[in-house]
């Protein structure tokens, strides 16, 4: 990601939660935040990490980062301005 | 209306069919149009697997953990606490195998009470043939446990303290927060059957010193067959079932999406005002009761009694013959427990709080939901007083 880094609304801990529950929680405390909102969710490394940040964009939220954090994944999502 | 119109009027409605009034909640309560209309898309559009990773699975997993999310968040706990379940007897024995297994040796000591539900105390019998000991704690005649006996019941080798919340037959209120907190400083997991007063109660896992709870949905206008034990991280658990990775190993099958939203609808439109309006009704319904039907004597406590449980034993009537007779009034009640209406037994709690044989037979639960009226209960009131002199006045020995 360029530039300084967007402020953080909320961070959510999705590391053990496995693949599906973990996209599906991270999509549901996204529908919770104000559009705009910027939530950082930290994931377990592998398909985890994939499956939600896959997860969040089909949703339609933008992926903002992915940085890595020992072997877990820290994503920046954006939420869309959605229904 | 006088007792001769009365009684035309219940010739009448025998005969026409009468409008029911179901005061048979405790047993289970009518699912909620918004809990239907919730679970409706998860048996169409998104009736995909919770468990598949695909968008369709997703789809469902997010009913499904929005709905953790909310039961959760009603009991104060974490969501990775809560593991779903086919409903509350799947729940309490799950807290009392899933414990007793987790541990290597089966030389242990486990404490129930003696006025439990029977998925909690046949699931202590069981352990108690497989080498557990088991500990059946008295209450009082008020069917409330004495913490003080639990703390003197409590050994080295107790490793578990099983105490519903509130009593399924007569509504006693268990002083759960107490027994908690003398379980967590001897270091023993402390398991509640709150299937009875989800929504109805305060129910807080970190105030109450909760480490494991039961609980349902159809007992809040919740769909049947779904439930949920509560189980604190720190909690060592055996699963009952194998086979399958689904929350979080802990309970093994394919997740029932469609049941477990309606759930989480229930525990999000139960209002707090619905306790407080059904204690109002029925404490009038029992005063009606009280002072048109004689020999009538009310089963479990006055104070800490949960708000919509109403148990009385009509001297001299046979109290399954009394259900039967306000079943062809058009009104429903329970006999006893639900579960354990196939018996003629006399009830184990009824039995426990000090009840003779003949008052314990000549019991009925009634018991209300938030959609329970004034105007019901006047018409049940006045039906039951005339079914209860009805079988009085039966020559001895009548057949039914």
């Amino acid at each position: 990601m360029n530039g300084a880094a967007p402020p953080l609304d909320e961070t959510l801990d999705l590391t053990g939660v496995p693949c599906p529950n973990n996209v599906a929680r991270a999509l549901v405390r996204l529908e919770g935040l104000a559009s705009g909102a910027v939530l950082a969710i930290l994931v377990d490394d592998g398909e985890p990490a994939t499956n939600v940040a896959d997860g969040v964009v089909a949703d339609g939220h933008e992926l903002l980062a992915r940085e890595p954090v020992g072997r877990q994944w820290r994503l920046l999502v954006r939420r869309a301005n959605l229904p | 209306m006088s007792n001769e119109t009365r009684n035309t009027a219940v010739s009448l409605a025998r005969a026409t069919g009468p409008v029911r009034i179901y005061l048979d909640n405790a047993a289970t309560t009518k699912t909620a149009p918004e809990v239907i209309a919730a679970m409706a898309p998860y048996f169409s559009e998104s009736s995909a697997n919770a468990s598949s990773v695909h968008r369709d699975g997703v789809a469902a997993a997010k009913g499904v953990e929005r709905a953790r999310q909310i039961v959760a968040g009603r009991i104060h706990a974490a969501p990775d606490e809560i593991v779903f379940t086919s409903g509350g007897a799947e729940a309490n024995n799950l807290a009392l195998q899933g414990v007793f297994f987790a541990h290597g040796d089966r030389r242990r000591h486990v404490i129930v009470s003696a006025v439990e539900h029977a998925t909690v105390l046949r699931a202590a019998d069981w352990l108690e043939s497989l080498g557990c000991r088991v500990t059946r704690l008295p209450v009082d005649g008020a069917g409330l446990i004495d913490p003080a006996d639990v703390e003197r019941a409590l050994s080295a080798e107790t490793i578990l303290v099983s105490v519903m919340y509130a009593n399924n037959e007569i509504g006693s209120i268990e002083p759960i927060a107490d027994i908690g907190r003398l379980c967590r400083e001897h270091g023993v997991a402390f398991h509640t059957d709150a299937c009875q007063c989800l929504t109805l109660e305060p129910l807080d896992v970190a105030a109450q010193h909760l480490d494991l709870v039961s609980l349902n949905a159809h007992k809040l206008h919740g769909p049947k067959g779904v439930g949920a034990l509560y189980v604190r991280d720190s909690v060592r658990l055996m699963p009952l079932f194998h086979g399958g990775g689904q929350e979080r190993h802990r309970r093994a099958g394919t997740l029932n999406t469609p049941g477990i939203v309606g759930f989480g609808k229930a525990v999000e439109i139960a209002a707090d005002a619905d306790a407080a309006k059904m204690d109002r009704l029925r404490w009038a319904f029992w005063r009606n009761m009280e002072g048109t039907i004689p020999d009538v004597l009310l089963n479990g406590p006055h104070e800490r009694r949960l708000c919509n449980n109403l148990n009385v034993s009509f001297r001299g009537v046979e109290g399954r013959r009394l259900v039967r007779e306000l079943d062809e009034d058009g009104i429903a009640v329970g006999a006893g427990s639900a579960c354990s209406s196939d018996t003629s037994d006399p009830s184990h709690v009824l039995r426990a709080i000090g009840r003779s044989d003949d008052d314990a037979l000549a019991a009925v639960r009634f018991s209300l939901s938030r959609w329970t009226t004034a105007a019901e209960l006047d018409e049940a009131a006045a039906l039951l007083a005339l079914a209860v002199r009805r079988l009085r006045n039966e020559p001895r020995g009548a057949a039914s």
